[in-house]
Formats: C-alpha cells, structure tokens, sequence
C-alpha cells in the first residue's frame, strides 16, 4: 500500500493547481455552484475561457492515445480534476470530454473518432447528453423517442429530457429506439446530432432554487446523418454501459467540498456570536470535525478508485460506493453549513449572504450529484446483485 | 501510488487467516470470555512463534522488523475473528519502548516481549474516564532513587495478567495538565499493587489498578521525567490506527456473515437478501466498510513512513467507531431475533464495537483533535 505520488505527479499537480489558482481569479462572482456556467452568459463565456486554457495545454485530453493528441495517464486526469475540484473550475465539459471522448475511444469508428475528437481537445464544441425521457429515467431501456432510419439518414421523433446545459451545446449524444421489433437492450442506437439541426427543440425545466440548469429537447422529424452513430447499429445500450474510460473517483467534487470546508472553518473562526468566535462552540466543531472525517474518507477511496482505473481496472462496487457516500456527503454538508450560518444560510447570493450564498445554492445542488450519473438507489442495487451477489430483482 | 498489498503482506494476511481459523475458533473466544485470564497463553505462544508481537521490532531486538503498515494488515485479520487477548495493549506498550526506551530497556524488554514472554498494557484513565492529561491524578513522589506511586488506574486492558504495566503518572503539578508527567514501567510483582476485573460489554478484562505505596526504582522510567505526554500521545495514535485496522477485519465479518444469511434465510418463498429494504442495507455497511478500509489504510501508510499523522489517526478512529457500531448493530438487525440470541456470533463482534469504540480514544474525543488540526480555533 502507498498512498504517495511520485515527483513527477507531484510537478503535475502542483502545475494543475497553480493554472486553476491563476483562472479562478477572472472568475466571475456570479458563479456560485456547479450549474452557474449553463444558466449564465458570463459564466459560460468564462467557461470557454477556461476550456480554452485547459485545451491549450492539452489537459482535455489527458490519458487520450497519442495518435488523437493525447497525453499523460489516467493519474493524470485525477489529479487535474482534484485541482479543479478545489478551484470550483469548469471548462471540462463533463460530458464532451469526461463521458462522450472515453466512449468514442473506446467504440467509436476511426472516421467518428478523427471527426469528433479533435474539437474536443481543442474546447471548441460543447456537447449535452441525451438519455432519459419523461418516462425512462433509471430504467432507461424502456426509452421511446424513435430515430427511423431513412437512406443515409435518421430521421428523430420524441422527447428527451434533464438535459443539462443542451441550451448552451453545440452537439448532442443519445440514445435513440432503432429497431421497435428487437428485444429489449438491442433495439437502440447510439447517435451523435448537431442541436442546431432543425426539427430540435430545446426548453429549459425550472430547477428547484429557480435557476434552469436543465432542459428537454423536442425532436420533431430532425434528420441527422446516418453516419454519426458510435459502435454498431442498435447496439447502443452496450456503448451506454461503457463507463470503464469514464473517470468515476469523485475526487472533484469531494476537493470542492474540501475547499468549502477550509472556508467554512475560516468563517466560524471570524465570527463571533455570544461574544466569541463560532468555532468555540462544541457543537459547530463536533459537527465540522465529523464531516472533516467523512470527507477524508471519501477522499481515501476516491484514490482507491484512481488507483484501479489506473491499472485499467475497475471495481464497479467501490465507484458505487464512492458515488454514494461523496454525494450523500454532500447533502450532509449543505445541511450543516446552513444550520451554522443560521438565518443567513437562506440568503441566496447577494449582500446579505455570507460565502457568497455557496450554501444555500448546495441546499439544491445536492441534488445533482444524488440522482444523477445512476441514482443512489440504482448504485445500491448494483453493489447488491453485482458485488454481493445478492438475488436481482426482476 | 499503488493501494494493493504488497506480496509480504498478503503472505502475513494469508499465514494469519488459516491460523485464527483452527487455533481462535468462536468457541474458544466464549470460554475466554467466561474465564479469567481472558486469553489462551498456547494461542499466545504460537502467535510468539509466528513472529506476530515481535512484528515491528527491529531485528537488532529479535523482532521481524517489519513495517507499521504490515501490522495494519495482520491486524485486520486478528480483527476478522475478534482474537481476544493482549496483541494490542502489548504492541501499544511496544510503540512506547521503541520511542522512549533507552539502550538498556529496549534489550532486556523488547527480545521478551519478541518472544511471547512478556505482556504489556499501559495505564492510563483514572476515574474521571477522560484520554487527555488532566485526567491523571495517580502521583507518583521520589524517594531516593525510587518513586512512590500512589491512587487507582482504571480501564487498564488485561493488567491481571501483564508482566509490565506502563502507568503513566503525575510527577508534578503545573498551570498545563500535559507537564509534568511520568510514564512508569511497573513489574508485576511488585509490592503494593493490586488489581480487579470489570466487568465490561466485552468481557475482555479491564482492570481496577491499585497502587499503594508502590516502589519503582527510577530506571524504570520510561523517556524523560516530568516529559511523559508526547509518548502517550503517541501511544493514543499508534494505538487508534491499530485499533481501527483491527476494527475494519470485524466490520468485514459481520458484512460478510450478514449476506450470507440473508442468501440463505428464506420468508415470503424467497431468499430475505432478494428484498431491496435489505438489499440498500447491505449495499450501505459495504461502503461503509470500504470508506473505513482505505481511511484506516491511508493513515497506517502515513505511520509507516513517518509522516505526521495525529490528523488522518484521529479522522480514523472518529469514523470507525462509529461505522463499527452502525455496521454491527445492523448485522444483528438483518439477521433478526435469532442474532439477538447470546449463542449467536454477531453479539461478539457487536458488543466488541462498543469496547474498539472506548479503547485509545472514544468518537468526541478524535472529533476535537480533528477540529483542532483543521484550524478551528
């Protein structure tokens, strides 16, 4: 067991890290949380700045093969997400470069790979994910939007929906019902579209804090080229299943979390209630001392999961758990910062609110990391039938 | 970065594993319980022999020399199967000879202790139950070139049966608590003390010690006069790490013994695992075991090589005890009535997480050094 980095990691790391220390200086006051960058044009200007930075580096394509213009390994992305993380940076489309460029990698024809690629590395094209429907959410082989192929071409019907950020993106990747006849898992295709393709309707969805992070998208006889579909034809929900590229250790949000609570511990040590700084209140630092420790177990594990995904192994039961605990970490975490703040932890960001109204916005964006990417319920059941072996439920 | 057990490791977890299951089998732990000595000295004799007590000491010591982390390993196993006994009192009292000792203790203690010969155990709470310095009120006053110890130690881990009792002492009264203090190696036999067992949850033989005009002569002192604290920390540290190695062996256990039953316990015609109330319960102490596994991991990494630890030690400890708890109180809650019977193995381990939760520093105590290390004043 050794937990340490060698000297070059180490020089990487302390690179990743001054780079975002150095951007987070532009950063607009208005990005506050993680879905600010969608929702705002100055924050998602700032986003491309960052992206712009990052590709300029070719830190969007760390652990790419060389022959895409690649570098570095899968350590690599970790630490470079960890110094994000701790910088609440964007401008690493999650889902261009963390979840679609893993997937082309792997799956994707060459003539696919050597279209999309590139304009990732380069943080030129913003894409969205397209996956759940109204009624197909966990239980996302059940989807019913339709893609019915007609000559070089799919011609799209139907509705998806939580799709974040699709208002902003250039491109789109879903899954879409090919083949109606087929049984279940070998009836969808996996289809790359431009959003700006006609027939595409794109509304945001009202998010709970009032803020419209997420969208659903119309698709009205959009016709996309039958060409931009990754792996085979109806095979899409294996392309779906792939997440063995997909960087899963949650040290990204677990550092952010980290970096809330060295703010959190500097605010309770400059305020004073009762005549003497919050932090001497037994029951504020009982409380910060038992997320301090949940955080550092989350961290522990994050590396575990880095250190597997490394190796190009996975242990699907430990990025579960890791999954779970850091996000339920996190709604922990939102609960206690607002209850320290008292009646400030409702202001939402403004002159009133303190930290710049950071925890009021996680009361909601909690949320975020419990039900999506596999809910939280669906990470337990995985742990149980495929870890445990415990009896699936049918 | 490389979180796999090295191939020593695995050897030693291998070689400890076939060994707890014929020599330490759950009938042989409820006996001890029951008994007196609260350990079996053959059990204890082949453990000598398996190099386990000399693990960590040096070579020069007649010790195997390993690392700290290695004895993390091995004790997960001890942990696995609940090894009663003083494997751990006796490498707490170890850390401090290796730490303090001068030339001379480390050579006549150490080898022995190596061997099996010796066992330790450190006195350290008295009745006020508290793990900081201004718990200790036991004096001890020189007289020539002896001290006098006098007042009562309590919780001290199987002192009825140590050959060496580390008790740490007040030898001077000053404005901090952490001065003036003595740690004292106490032989067994000497004058003036007296010892009774407590009864605990555990039934592993903590003990009232009394000391009466107990002489120690000043060569049995353990590090500096009036200096004693940092090693007691020290103690704490090395300590809870150990303790929490061995609580994630039981926490494995009691997963491991849940799922399996409710693999094999049928109600409603199916197997109580196929139900998902159970299921998101299982799902929950495994993630709880692996966020303790690799917490408790990284801090014996950062023992072994020597980097300042009192944090991540204490972070350990805090989460543990309580996942400890959680997980073996749902192990019994899964099982149903039938793990609520004393005949059943899951009490062991359960009524264990309540002992591993109190010894070397109980959850409040670690929250408070954890919120003292992330800077809140």
């Amino acid at each position: 067991m050794d937990f340490s980095l060698t000297q070059e990691q180490k020089a990487r790391r302390r690179e990743f890290y001054d780079t975002c220390k150095e951007l987070d200086k532009q950063k607009p006051p208005s990005l506050v949380g993680f879905e600010a960058i969608y929702e705002l044009d100055e924050c998602w200007e700032y986003n491309l700045h960052c992206a712009k930075e990052f590709a300029n580096r070719g830190w969007l394509a760390l652990a790419w093969p060389p022959e895409y213009g690649g570098s570095g390994d899968m350590m690599d992305r970790v630490l470079f997400s960890e110094a994000r993380g701790y910088y609440g940076m964007p401008g690493v489309d999650i889902f261009g470069v963390q979840m679609l460029a893993p997937t082309l990698l792997q799956a994707a024809s060459e003539e696919i790979k050597r279209e999309f690629l590139p304009p990732i590395a380069r943080g030129e094209t913003m894409w969205c994910e397209l996956w759940s429907e109204p009624n197909a959410g966990s239980d996302l082989a059940t989807l019913s939007a339709t893609a019915v192929r007609q000559g070089d071409e799919y011609v799209i019907n139907g509705q998806k929906t939580w799709n974040t950020g699709a208002h902003r993106a250039d491109w789109g990747f879903g899954v879409f019902k090919t083949d109606p006849s087929a049984r279940k898992h070998h009836n969808m295709t996996f289809i790359l579209l431009d959003m700006k393709t006609p027939g595409i309707t794109v509304r945001p969805i009202p998010y709970l804090d009032g803020s419209a992070p997420y969208c659903e998208v119309y698709f009205d006889d959009a016709r996309v080229p039958a060409k931009n579909i990754v792996g085979q034809e109806h095979e899409g929900w294996a392309v779906v299943n792939l997440l063995a590229g997909f960087e899963r250790s949650g040290i990204n949000e677990i550092m952010t979390m980290l970096r809330g609570l060295e703010e959190l511990v500097a605010y309770c040590n400059q305020t004073k209630r009762h005549g003497q700084p919050l932090a001497r209140n037994p029951l504020i630092r009982n409380r910060l001392a038992e997320l301090a420790c949940e955080l550092e177990a989350a961290r522990a594990l994050a590396y575990r999961v880095a250190d597997l995904q490394n190796r190009n192994e996975m242990s699907l039961m430990d990025a579960s758990a890791g999954k779970i605990f850091f996000s339920e970490l996190g709604e922990r975490f939102a609960f206690v910062a607002t209850d320290i703040l008292g009646p400030y932890g409702q202001v939402r960001s403004s002159r009133w609110a303190p930290l710049n109204g950071i925890w009021e916005k996680m009361f909601h964006e909690h949320f975020i990391t419990t039900i999506s990417m596999g809910t939280n319920e669906i990470q337990r059941n995985i742990i149980a039938w495929y870890g445990l072996g415990l009896p699936r439920m049918r | 970065m490389d979180l796999r057990f090295t191939e020593t490791q695995e050897i030693l977890k291998k070689a400890a594993r076939d060994f707890l299951a014929t020599e330490c089998p759950k009938t042989l732990i409820r006996e001890l319980e029951q008994g007196e000595m609260g350990y079996a000295p053959e059990v204890w004799k082949k453990m000598a022999e398996l190099g386990w007590m000399g693990l960590i000491i040096p070579e020069e010591y007649d010790g195997i020399g390993y690392s700290f982390q290695d004895l993390a390993v091995l004790l997960e196993e001890t942990g696995r199967n609940i090894l009663p006994g003083p494997l751990i009192p006796t490498l707490t009292g170890t850390f401090a000879i290796l730490e303090a000792g001068t030339e001379e203790q480390k050579k006549e203690l150490l080898p022995r202790v190596a061997q099996g010969e010796l066992i330790l155990t450190t006195a350290l709470l008295e009745g006020d139950g508290v793990f900081d310095a201004s718990g200790i009120a036991v004096k001890a006053t020189p007289q020539g070139d002896d001290f006098v110890i006098n007042g009562t130690k309590l919780f001290v881990e199987m002192a009825h049966v140590a050959d060496y009792i580390l008790c740490v002492a007040r030898t001077k009264d000053g404005t901090l608590p952490e001065k003036g203090i003595t740690i004292f190696l106490v032989g067994s036999g000497t004058p003036g003390m007296s010892w009774e067992v407590i009864p605990t949850t555990a039934e592993d033989k903590l003990c009232e010690v009394r000391f009466e005009d107990v002489k120690v002569p000043r060569k049995n002192i353990l590090g500096q006069v009036d200096e004693g604290w940092p090693i007691v920390e020290l103690m704490l540290r090395k300590g809870a790490i150990a303790k929490c190695a061995e609580s994630v062996g039981a926490i494995q256990t009691c997963v491991e013994m849940t799922v399996a039953y409710a693999k094999e316990r049928v109600q409603y015609e199916r197997p109580i695992g196929a139900f998902q109330a159970l299921q998101h319960k299982m799902a929950d102490m495994w993630t709880a075991m692996e966020t303790s596994r690799y917490l408790v991991y990284e801090a014996a990494w950062m023992e072994s090589e020597g980097l300042p630890c009192a944090k991540e030690a204490s972070m350990a400890k805090a989460y543990v005890n309580e996942v400890y708890k959680s997980v073996s109180k749902w192990s019994v809650r899964l099982h149903g009535a039938i793990a609520t019977s004393d005949d059943h193995d899951i009490p062991l381990y359960y009524r264990r997480s309540k002992a591993s939760d109190i010894a070397y520093g109980g959850t409040d105590f670690h929250r408070e050094i954890v919120a003292q290390k992330i800077g809140l004043v």
